[in-house]
């Protein structure tokens, strides 16, 4: 894991005090809320309905254990007792005090994390695949990349009052975990005839009112020049993106409407400028710098194949379940990736209480090599769990009401906070998904269902990921009443596609059967080893819509 | 929009010499900051003209395709200029970062950047790290508070006009 030098604590400690005497200044009256507004955003602090929230952020997903204590202990401390992890890798606290936000942020300081432009018109946190550097077949790990980006962007003096907010993604592996076209900019490692390493830069992805696929302005950059080439495309959008309306705003707009090609000239021409100037050629000292913290750990040299861990299946079904949907295959033998399910059924999805994070801090530092990843599906994971040990994990998950066997499965949805805690919501989002999770809590119905993600979002912002959900659930309002649009087909992952609507919209009281017509419409057409999107592929929409609507 | 400024450069407050004019009084010899559209209209009669010379570049936060002007036009009448003024209709309109530091290193523009408009607080340090050195602020903001403002975080990931060379960079000695 990358560590933090003098120059990095400098920074974010800096960064902490600045914002202590912004708060003072508020709090005194000195500074309006308008004028204060962008001062909190940049720093991760939103007014929601009932109080600020902080949204902490958790570069690429990546925290150690005693990050994760320490995040426990802030939910004890300046909260409920509980914290959110979000589709953005983050963790949300709902209900800090605002006079008490810089000592929770001094006190994040103290174990190398911040909350800095996790919020506002800048280039937020960046993220990537969850299982970067423990899956098989990765070209790179993400987070090498992901971490100098990281430090490039921070307090950038030329983007940090954008048009609109800034959402870098990275992935490492030819199976998209990181949702990188629907990102501004969408970063795939690759591997060019020459066998060298570089970058493929998508841009112009987005989800919100508008939903784009990214596009693809250039195929190969190397490390050296990638800089360059993401100021080349900050400096385009900041010149030329639309600031007359929040909804045009994002790059997605502006790529849309200027065009691919020549969004592309326009920064091939910038980046030729910036590239001659060397000004932001990377120094390879310090790209092997920051690649050696994200080095193997020492794994030991097991068997690949553990027979603890066959005999735990063999005796213990419930076991064998969990393996099957929370367990991957870890790249080094004897190894294996542990996902953490935060979507127990009828639960609030992404939620943890502060036992829940020590449990899971614990857990880390004695059978994970010390180290926990944030999914942008709002679970966790261990990422390096020798099998032998797999048995044991397993129980104290199970203990804490963490071995929810359910990954990818439909009760593992994705939820926005939608009116329970949104002030721009026009449905609830949460109880839906409980609601969901409860109609099909039966296990064996949900392994026969198999692969089938829900997301949902309370209003048209999307930030429950609608738009990408197998089944997409969308809260709209119709003259104060709550109902939901449902689409179909949506998919975040290398083959990403966005989802038609059905039609009509459902009241609340009508929308899980309606969820539910559609899981049985699948399962009477599908074919063989076919997943729900598979079926929807092959057969489209037509014959969902006729079971959906047939009265 | 602050109704009474005063104007920064290098720490201090110092006396504004410079006027604004607008398109349609004529021009006596004294320091005027006119219009980029003047400029390269009247560019011929102003370059005898014996006074020093600025240009005020305005954004527009309204328009959907114009959305501004560009500080790239500038680039056949830089000789002629000493003042650059960048406007920020609103503080949120982060567009004049980009002209400044278009104007600095892609134009290599050596004169003055004056910062107007909704110049505030949290924006000063990032304006002069793009390249701006002069700054027209409320007054009733004590320049005490500018040169703290300037110095609250101390250090910089990322190259940009000023001379810090990005930690990424400084980590080893480049
Ligand atoms: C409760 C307070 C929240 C408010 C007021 C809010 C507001 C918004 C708005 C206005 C947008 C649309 C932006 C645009 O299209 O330009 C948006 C998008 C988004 N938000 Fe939120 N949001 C909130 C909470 C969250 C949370 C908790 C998450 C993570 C779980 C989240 C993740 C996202 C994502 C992923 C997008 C889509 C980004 C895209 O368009 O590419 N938001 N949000
Ligand atoms: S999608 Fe809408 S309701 Fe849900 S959190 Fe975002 S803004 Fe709020």
């Amino acid at each position: 894991m990358y560590r933090y030098d003098e120059f990095d604590h400098k920074i974010v400690t800096d960064r902490v005090n600045q914002f202590r005497g912004q708060v003072n200044r508020r709090i005194s009256g000195a500074l309006s809320e308008d004028a204060f507004k962008p001062l909190r955003l940049m720093n991760g602090v939103y007014l929601q309905l009932h109080a600020y929230m902080l949204r902490v952020a958790i570069p690429y997903g990546t925290v150690s254990s005693k990050q994760m204590r320490m995040l426990a202990h802030i939910a004890r401390k300046y909260d409920r007792g509980y914290g959110h992890f979000t589709t953005r890798q983050n963790i949300q606290y709902n209900w800090p005090a605002l006079d008490r936000i810089p000592d929770l942020l001094e006190e994040l300081a103290s174990v190398e994390m911040h909350a800095i432009q996790t919020s506002g018109n800048c280039i937020r946190n960046v993220t990537a695949d969850q299982y970067a550097g423990a899956i098989a077949d990765e070209i790179e790990d993400p987070r090498i990349i992901s971490e100098i980006i990281r430090q490039w962007s921070t307090f950038h003096p030329e983007f940090s009052y954008l048009p609109r907010k800034f959402k870098i993604a990275v992935t490492g592996h030819e199976n998209d975990r990181a949702a990188i076209k629907l990102h501004d900019i969408g970063i795939v490692i690759v591997k060019n005839d020459k066998g060298e390493t570089g970058y493929e830069v998508h841009v112009g992805g987005g989800q919100g009112r508008s939903p784009f696929i990214a596009k693809k302005l250039t195929d190969f950059v190397p490390a050296k020049k990638l800089l360059a080439y993401l100021e080349a495309v900050m400096r385009v959008y900041n010149m030329l993106g639309r600031r007359d309306n929040s909804y045009k705003a994002r790059i997605k707009i502006l790529v849309h409407e200027t065009g691919e090609t020549e969004m592309r000239r326009l920064v091939e021409e910038e980046f030729a400028k910036i590239d001659a100037s060397q000004m932001l050629s990377l120094p390879e000292a310090e790209l092997d710098r920051i690649s050696a913290y994200f080095a193997p750990p020492n794994y030991e040299n097991l068997p690949a194949q553990s027979d603890a861990f066959e005999a735990a299946k063999e005796g213990n079904p419930e076991f064998s379940h969990w393996v099957k949907t929370n367990l991957v295959p870890h790249k080094t033998p004897g190894y294996g990736i542990v996902n953490i399910s935060l979507k127990p059924i009828g639960g609030i999805p992404g939620d943890a209480t502060d036992a829940q994070m020590d449990v899971i801090a614990d857990l880390a530092e004695r059978y994970a090599l010390d180290e926990i990843r944030v999914t942008h599906e709002q679970n966790l994971v261990l990422p390096h769990v020798k099998l032998d040990e797999a048995k044991e994990v397993y129980d104290i998950l199970c203990a804490h009401d963490l071995a929810t066997p359910n990954i990818g499965l439909i009760s593992d949805s994705i939820a926005c906070p939608g009116l329970d805690y949104c002030n721009l919501a026009n449905a609830r989002s949460i109880p839906l998904a409980q609601e969901i999770s409860t109609h099909f809590a039966d296990l064996d119905k949900q392994y026969d269902i198999g692969e089938l993600k829900i997301k949902i979002s309370g209003c048209i912002n999307a930030c429950g990921h609608h738009h990408v959900g197998h089944i997409g659930i969308l809260g709209v309002d119709k003259k104060g009443t709550e109902f939901y649009q449902i689409s179909l087909g949506g998919s975040a992952d290398e083959k990403a596609s966005l989802g038609d609507i059905t039609g009509q919209a459902f009241t609340e009281d009508k929308v899980v059967d309606a969820v539910d017509t559609i899981v049985e419409t699948y399962l009477n057409l599908r074919q063989p080893e076919e997943r729900f999107l598979d079926t929807y592929r092959r057969v489209g929409m037509d014959p969902f819509k006729e079971q959906l609507y047939a009265d | 929009m602050p109704t009474k400024t005063h104007l920064i450069a290098n720490g201090a407050v110092v006396d504004d010499t410079w006027v604004f004019i607008d398109d349609e009084t004529p021009l006596g010899d004294t320091p005027a900051i006119i219009s980029l559209d003047r400029l390269k209209a009247e560019a011929d009669t102003l370059r005898s003209r014996n006074a020093k010379l600025g240009v005020v570049i305005r954004t527009n936060t309204q328009g959907k395709t114009k959305l501004g002007e560009d500080v790239r036009e500038l680039s056949p009448y830089l000789d002629m200029l000493t003042t650059i003024a960048i406007d920020f209709p609103v503080y949120r309109n982060g567009r004049g970062y980009s002209d400044a530091r278009i104007l600095r290193e892609e134009l290599g523009f050596k004169g003055e950047l004056r910062a107007i408009g909704e110049v505030l607080f949290d924006q000063w340090s990032f304006m002069a790290r793009c390249g701006f050195n002069t700054f027209e602020i409320d007054s009733s903001i004590p320049v005490k508070a500018f040169n703290e403002a300037l110095n609250e975080l101390s250090e910089a990931y990322q190259p940009a006009v000023d001379n810090q060379r990005g930690v990424l960079w400084r980590r080893h000695g480049l």
